[in-house]
């Protein structure tokens, strides 16, 4: 069990890597700070050579304990773990909820939030919902199923999925390493310096459930640029994916040999859509309190989350009393959910922002003393990304339809736009939004939280890890 | 309240004092208040900024209290006193790193007065012994980039204190390697020292060059060089030590003859690392660090709260410049830095800060658009 009593700088510290025991691999292990908070991390000195020994092992483990497995049993071991990691008063819970915003610098409050929301996704019932409504039947992946018209087809996952995280928001590692582990495939994720440390936590919660589900994955962090220990990585893989700005997506996609299947989750835009209709007196200060939260999840650095509001005049309240209204909910919601931890940087960013909104004769409505959050309220249709750590920005429009003409050109990093629109002008607005590039539609609130069944960036969870074998002997 | 008039000739007075004048702090303080006044009453955007703050000549005791502006907003702005377009020349801030993003303009309607601020403080810096120099440019003629701030400081500081035979060496297609080669090779031959001036970047691709030509100098005792700004544009960045290694070890000079400057558009005086000021009155500078002139004060304020910090602790830049009389006396930066008892030291850009994953911001969008 591991240590942690919260006092990591006088105590040992924290082990950065999950990995297959194996018989005669000796590895050293250094200290390394990480993270926006430089928490030191123990993590192992890896060669090419040790690093193809530990996934050939996972891929002898995986034929063993995994591939022969039904795929309930392996959903319920998942679930065991993953409740282990997302109930109060568990040791696993316990030591997240301490290390990890002193590893990402997120509020405790945040990372809170974000356990048991992320959890709710990794419980069984969740599970079997997204692979059901992706696979139709999961049967297909412990045998071979009868397909229409005629014949029988069977989904197979990789022998080895190899993941490349990015450290912005903590557990989209261990949703990627789960998905993996549902199409019977072992899973080895390489994670980031901002956020090393949730992944190999799951890895050690599903060996206290189920030692050898756990024998089939390895997690564990290098420098990045290690080309040579990536491409060890990349062609033992059937599948590579990786996480994070398109620059470093577009890198790795170039080393993935050309036989092994690619999926790179880039570079993501946000935004979000308030009709005249939403803007009821008695509802705004909801609706505010709920685009704010948007805002606040996670400081704006998902890809899920909003950089502008588009917000139709002439309902009953005008976009200014909304912008006042959304100030006030970030303005509660910094005490309720603080803030992480700013770089001097960022801070800058803001106050240079505010600055420059202001001087082009934007109203800026803001914390003060400080850059806790920031509503540049402006008369412009144009996005504009946010720099992020709670600054929104509020565009009034005559009509949405000049919002989804402005966020047609940012159509190939759209990804979340959240809605406020009365119900019987959704289809139409969602029609719009999804033929210039938009892959999720979600109320106003909920943009921080994507379904466990969600397209993410409009694709496949699952049936993009696996390849179908027909059998057509008739 | 006093005139304008007076205001700026009170304040070139004091900036005449020189490099080696006291602190003057209480006739700082007056001049400083003085010139918040008439910024207020003069500069219309700088009005409004204040009035949104409420502040006030009435609510400021204190120079440190006067609002500062920060850098971005001279982007959206004409933050000038009096008519914009009766300013003499208006400086552009570079934006090619950046895509679409605007310029920072500061519209400097009293080039007098940036002369008078700008060339005693080079002199006290660069020439401390006080000999005109021939000066090669590594940098555009003030033809080729007349919105300049630094190009037009550079030629002002040329035809002051430079030998006739000083000259530029960039040309359209780059820096003219040959020529600058001929020169430091004569300069070596011939026993006369140079001054070579340029950005940190164009120095790196001289060095570059120089590497490759696999040529090496050595310069005549007193040869110096005056490096600015990061390095844009050459692709990479260098730590400052290894730099003035490559510099000595290429040109032969010691690294006390290589002086850092930082200014900026936004600013109509500069700073000058103190390595060659003091060697001329006999000291031998243990730390390197950057001189604040007797009209400009330099506070480190907290990145998050604006507010100022103790001496030792790394901050943001705040500069208060009497010799931005016309335009705004007080400017927020994002360069951080730490402050000594006498000066300060540049720890780097803060902005453009690392993102940590999938979502996008400004910057990266911003180069992602061109």
């Amino acid at each position: 069990m591991l240590y942690c009593d919260g006092s990591m700088a006088d105590g040992p510290a924290l082990s950065g890597y999950w990995l297959p025991d194996l018989p005669g691999l000796d590895l050293e292990v250094y200290e390394r700070p990480l993270g926006p908070g430089h928490v030191p991390l123990r993590l192992p000195m890896l060669t090419p050579r040790a690093l193809r020994q530990i996934l050939t092992a996972l891929k002898a483990n995986r034929a063993e304990f995994l591939a022969r497995r039904s795929l309930l049993e392996i959903v319920a071991a998942i679930d065991a773990a993953a409740r282990r990691l997302t109930t109060p008063g568990d040791a696993y819970y316990d030591e997240l909820v301490t290390v990890l915003p002193q590893l990402t610098g997120y509020s405790v409050r945040m990372i809170e939030i974000g356990l048991e929301r992320m959890g709710a996704a990794w419980k069984a019932e969740a599970l079997h919902g997204s692979l059901e409504g992706e696979f139709g039947t999961v049967d297909v992946l412990d045998d071979f199923q009868p397909r229409e018209p005629r014949g029988f087809q069977r989904a197979f996952g990789a022998p080895l999925t190899t993941h490349i995280f990015s450290g912005n928001i903590p557990g989209v590692s261990v949703a990627s390493l789960i998905r993996a582990l549902c199409v019977k495939s072992a899973a080895f994720g390489k994670t980031a310096a901002g956020e090393p440390y949730f992944a190999v936590c799951f890895a050690r919660a599903l060996a206290a459930e189920d030692p050898e589900l756990a024998s089939c994955l390895a997690v564990t962090y290098w420098p990045g640029g290690s080309e040579d220990l990536e491409a060890v990585a990349f062609s033992e893989a059937g599948v590579v994916i990786a996480y994070g700005a398109d620059e470093t997506v577009s890198g790795i996609a170039s080393r993935v040999p050309p036989s092994v299947r690619f999926i790179g989750y880039r570079n993501r835009l946000g935004a979000a859509l308030v009709s005249r209709g939403s803007l009821k007196r008695a509802d705004v200060p909801s609706l505010a309190r709920n685009a704010a939260l948007d805002v606040v999840t996670f400081d704006q650095q998902g890809c899920v989350s909003p950089h502008t509001i588009y917000v139709e005049t002439g309902g009953e309240t005008e976009p200014l009393d909304f912008a006042r209204e959304l100030g006030v909910a970030l303005g509660e919601l910094a005490v309720e959910i603080p803030r992480g931890t700013m770089a001097p940087g960022e801070s800058a960013l803001i106050h240079q922002l505010r600055a420059q909104a202001e001087m082009r004769g934007a109203t800026v409505l803001a914390s003060e003393g400080g850059t806790e959050w920031t509503v540049i309220l402006e008369d412009r249709v144009e996005f504009e990304p946010s720099p992020l750590n709670r600054v929104i920005q509020v565009q009034p429009v005559g009509d949405l339809s000049e919002a989804v003409t402005a966020l047609e050109s940012i159509g190939r990093h759209l990804q979340t736009v959240a809605i406020a629109v009365a119900a019987d002008e959704v289809s139409a607005l969602a029609a719009r939004l999804g033929a210039i590039g938009a892959t999720r539609l979600v109320a106003v609130g909920e943009a921080a939280w994507p379904a466990p069944h969600w397209h993410h960036d409009g694709r496949f969870q699952f049936l993009d890890l696996v390849h179908f074998v027909d059998l057509d002997t008739d | 309240m006093e005139t304008h008039d007076d205001l700026r000739a009170e304040v070139l007075s004091f900036i005449r004092r020189g490099l080696d004048a006291p602190p003057g702090e209480g006739v700082f303080e007056r001049l400083a208040l003085a010139v918040f006044e008439y910024q207020l009453s003069s500069n219309a955007p700088y009005r409004r900024f204040c009035d949104r703050r409420k502040m006030s000549p009435g609510s400021v005791a204190h120079w440190g209290d006067i609002p500062a502006v920060p850098t971005a907003a001279f982007k959206e702005a004409a933050l000038v006193c009096g008519d914009p377009s009766a300013a003499e020349i208006v400086f552009r801030t570079s934006g090619t790193s950046q895509g679409r993003e605007r310029r920072g303009s500061h519209y400097i309607s009293d080039l007098a007065l940036y002369g008078a601020a700008a060339l005693p403080n080079f002199r006290a810096h660069l020439l401390p012994d006080g000999t005109p120099m021939k000066m090669l440019v590594l940098g555009p003629t003030l033809d080729m980039a007349p919105d300049s701030s630094l190009t037009w400081m550079l030629d002002r500081v040329c035809r002051a204190f430079g030998t006739k035979d000083s000259a530029h060496f960039l040309g359209e297609d780059g820096l003219r390697f040959d020529a600058i080669i001929s020169e430091l090779g004569e300069s070596e031959s011939a026993e006369r020292p140079i001054m070579i001036l340029g950005t940190a970047a164009a120095f790196a691709h001289l060095l570059d060059e120089l590497d490759e030509r696999d040529r090496r100098f050595q310069l005549p005792i007193g040869s110096r060089v005056m490096e600015t700004g990061g390095f844009k544009g050459a692709g990479r960045e260098i730590p400052r030590d290894k730099f003035y290694a490559r510099l000595t070890q290429r040109l032969g000079l010691s690294e006390l003859y290589c002086v850092a400057e930082y200014g900026m558009t936004e600013m109509c005086s500069q700073f000058y690392d103190n390595v060659l000021y003091e060697r001329a009155r006999g000291h031998n500078p243990a730390l390197r660090y950057k001189v604040v002139p007797p009209w400009v004060r330099t506070q480190v304020v907290d990145a998050e709260s604006l507010e100022p910090l103790p001496s030792g602790e790394a901050g943001l830049l705040r500069h208060f410049d009497l010799a931005n009389l016309h335009s705004v006396m007080v400017i927020q930066t994002d360069d951080l830095g730490i402050a000594s008892s006498e000066g300060f030291e540049i720890l780097g850009r803060a902005s453009g800060a690392e993102l940590r994953g999938c979502s996008i911001a400004m910057d990266q969008w911003l180069t992602a658009q061109r």
